[in-house]
Formats: C-alpha cells, structure tokens, sequence
C-alpha cells in the first residue's frame, strides 16, 4: 500500500500543470508526501524528546518491550533455529546482567541475533523478540521506534549500542576470503603432484569448497548455491576456483580423478568428499549438516 | 555423433542412452530424466565448449532403485555417475540427482 501512496504525490504534479483548474483531488494526495517524510527519518534518539507525547500515533505491530518475553540466545547456531523466529521484526539483546543493549531491527532476526552472539558473546546473553507482520519499512521502523521510547522513556537512558557513534552492533561488512590457489602460476614447473597438492589441502582444512568461479562471484548456479549455503550455515570454509587456469591450472581433471566424483562443484569435509550441490542441498534440507560441519 | 542409426536419431539422444544405462545398471523402479541444458546455455563453461552447442549437457534425474539401499548419498551418486561414465566423458556436464530407495519414497 505505502508504494502507491508514495508515488501519486510524483503523478500528481504533472495533472495539476495540464488542469490548473480542478486541483480539488489533488491537496489530499500530495499532503502525504510531507507527512510522511516527516514520520520516519528524523527519530531523535535524545532522552528528552520521549517525554513529548507521541503524536503520530500508528499502531504498533508489535508487543510493548515489557510485555515481550526474554529468550535467553543459544550458543550454537543449529539451536537458533525453532527458538527464534528467521522473520522480519525488532529485537532487544540483553546482557549477562540483564542491561538492554541494543535494539535492532532486522528482516532476519534469527541471522541477526546469531551475528551478534558470535561477534558479542558477553553482550547478546538474551532477547526479546517481536515479528513484524507486515513486512513493510514504515511499520517496521515505527516498531522499532516504539521500543526504543519505551525504553528511553522507562530508564531515561539510550541503549549503549544504538548511542551515536557507537559501531560495535553495526554488522560488519562480512570479510570474503580469497580464494585459494594450488599452484604459483601457470609456467611454474611444480614440485609435488598436483594430486598432493589436493590432497593436503583438503585434509589441512577443514571444509573445502572446489567451485567455478570465485567464492564472491560464483560462475555457475550450483556453485553459487553451495556458496549460499556455506555461508548461510557460518561455516569457515577455503574455496577454490576450478576455472582458474592461471593459478589451478589442470585442477578440474585431477580433482575428478582424485575425488572419483565428475563435476562441480565439489565439498569435502575433513578431508572426505562429501558431495557436490544436490547432497548438500539435501543435507540443509535434512537439517544434517550443522552436526556435519561441528565435528 | 548418432549416425548409426540414420533415421532414428532420436533414439540415439544422450537421453535415452542415459535412461538404457541407468535402467541396466540399477535396476531402477522410478526413472525421470529431464534435460534443462537450456537453462545453462549460457554459463561460462558452457560457452567455452563449442560441442556443446546442440544441448544434452545438463540434466535432472530422479532415480528410485533398491541398490541404494544402505548407501550414503556420496556413494549413490557414485553409483549413477559410474553408469554414466562414457557420457561424461563425451560432454555431459552435470547431473542434478535425487536418488532415493524404494523405502524413502514409499509412504506417498
């Protein structure tokens, strides 16, 4: 509904250039263009706006913070699933000592809070969680918004993590390693069989990812569907590009002799193959490979 | 390729020689094998190779056979990669597998 809102103010003037004379439907459309700039962008954060009364009063499409429940956060990211939902919302993290440190907003709060834990551990001890139906930006905000005040208004204090400044719950853009080479170059005459090369790899780490194309921008749908999923699941893995002729140069053909399997991509774990695309697809699907990617 | 069989080009399709070797070697009770090379036409590796202009390079299966019974994933794949070796080596690209037992399938 918003969009359309949002855009009639932008049809409206051009109506009004050709017929001047019936502008009476036009005030009430381009009324919400100023409105609505207003609502949202400018939330102050300072404790002493909160005790203006809220004069833009939009239902909240979430529970009141007090009212929410605390969850305490697992540890590990398979137990996330089931305890917290992977829909859009707000959320609260609270410390060991109960201190409300941040709220955050989120269109996968599950992924968030779990983003946090593993950066925060000390500081995301627990949660309050609340989903926002409708998914679209003005609501979610306005939830967010409406913790925020709650808590301001009850302690007179901002949140630590959502002070001005403060970067420690912005999520980092997520570091994408390098893929890895096998050899030093093409007209480098190698010492030990590319086989072993392989081999070692694949034992001295603990998930390999052998795909076309580089892990940040994948060449084949498979491959970049076994990235998304190693990267959904936070796995460290080492990923290395079978198309790469200059630095892995005859790797696809030794790879499938070693592996026994013939294409790509290919995942080994501890150094076992343990498939290409369609396995571990599956195995998500299965929930199978958390445990797999723990041992 | 396929001029043995001079009229009959069709049954000579990768299809249908994929469906002969997977049928002999498994003993398959359920066998799909739809071919969406058409939607790889115009991935990297797949421009690289000029043989691969006419298709029949990609393919879904879904093979339902009592040998996969007790078998890992890793090794049923294995088992319909074997019986498509010759395939593989003349151009087939990728297989998108299901394989399951009759077990797995069986309360539908």
């Amino acid at each position: 509904m918003a969009t359309i809102i949002q855009l009639s103010p932008i049809h409206t003037p051009s109506l009004r250039i050709f017929s001047s004379h019936s502008s009476q439907n036009t005030p009430s459309l381009s009324f919400y263009l100023p409105a609505k700039a207003l609502t949202f962008p400018s939330i102050s954060l300072k404790p002493y706006t909160t005790a203006k009364p809220r004069a833009l009063v939009v239902t909240s499409a979430v529970k009141s913070l007090s009212e929410t429940e605390l969850v305490p956060v697992p540890a590990e990211a398979d137990e996330i699933a089931g305890k917290l939902p992977a829909d859009t919302g707000v959320y609260a993290v609270f410390d060991q000592n109960g201190e409300l440190q941040f709220v955050g907003l989120s269109r996968n709060i599950a992924a968030s809070v779990l983003t946090h834990r593993k950066s925060l551990p000390e500081l995301c001890y627990s949660v309050k969680v609340g989903v926002v139906d409708e998914p679209d930006r003005a609501v979610l905000t306005q939830s967010w918004k409406s913790w925020m005040e709650e808590h301001i208004k009850a302690t007179g204090k901002v949140p630590p993590g959502n002070e001005s400044g403060n970067a420690t719950w912005v999520r980092q853009p997520p570091r994408k390693k390098p893929d890895l080479r096998l050899t030093p170059g093409r007209h480098v005459q190698l010492t030990v069989p590319l086989e072993e090369l392989i081999d070692r790899l694949v034992k001295e780490n603990k998930v390999v990812a052998f795909i076309k194309g580089s892990r940040s921008a994948p060449l084949c749908g498979f491959s970049q569907r076994v990235v998304g999923i190693l990267e959904n699941q936070g796995v460290d893995y080492e990923s290395v590009d079978v198309l790469d002729e200059e630095y892995n140069s005859g790797l696809r053909e030794t790879l499938k002799k070693y592996s026994n399997w013939p294409t790509f991509p290919q995942i080994f774990v501890n150094g076992e193959l343990l498939g290409g695309c369609d396995i571990l697809t599956s195995m998500q699907e299965k929930g199978e490979l958390a445990g797999v990617f723990k041992k | 390729m396929g001029s043995r069989g001079g009229a009959k080009v069709l049954q000579l399709s990768r299809a249908s020689r994929m469906r002969t070797k997977l049928q002999t070697a498994l003993e398959a009770s359920v066998l799909e094998i739809e071919d969406v090379s058409h939607q790889h036409a115009g991935h990297a590796a797949m421009r690289a190779n000029a043989n691969n202009k006419d298709g029949e390079t990609h393919f879904n299966l879904k093979v339902v056979s009592p040998k996969f019974e007790g078998q890992s994933l890793v090794k049923r794949h294995r088992m319909v990669y074997d019986a498509l070796a010759d395939e593989l080596q003349s151009g087939l690209h990728a297989l998108s597998i299901v394989a399951k037992t009759p077990q797995e399938i069986g309360p539908k």
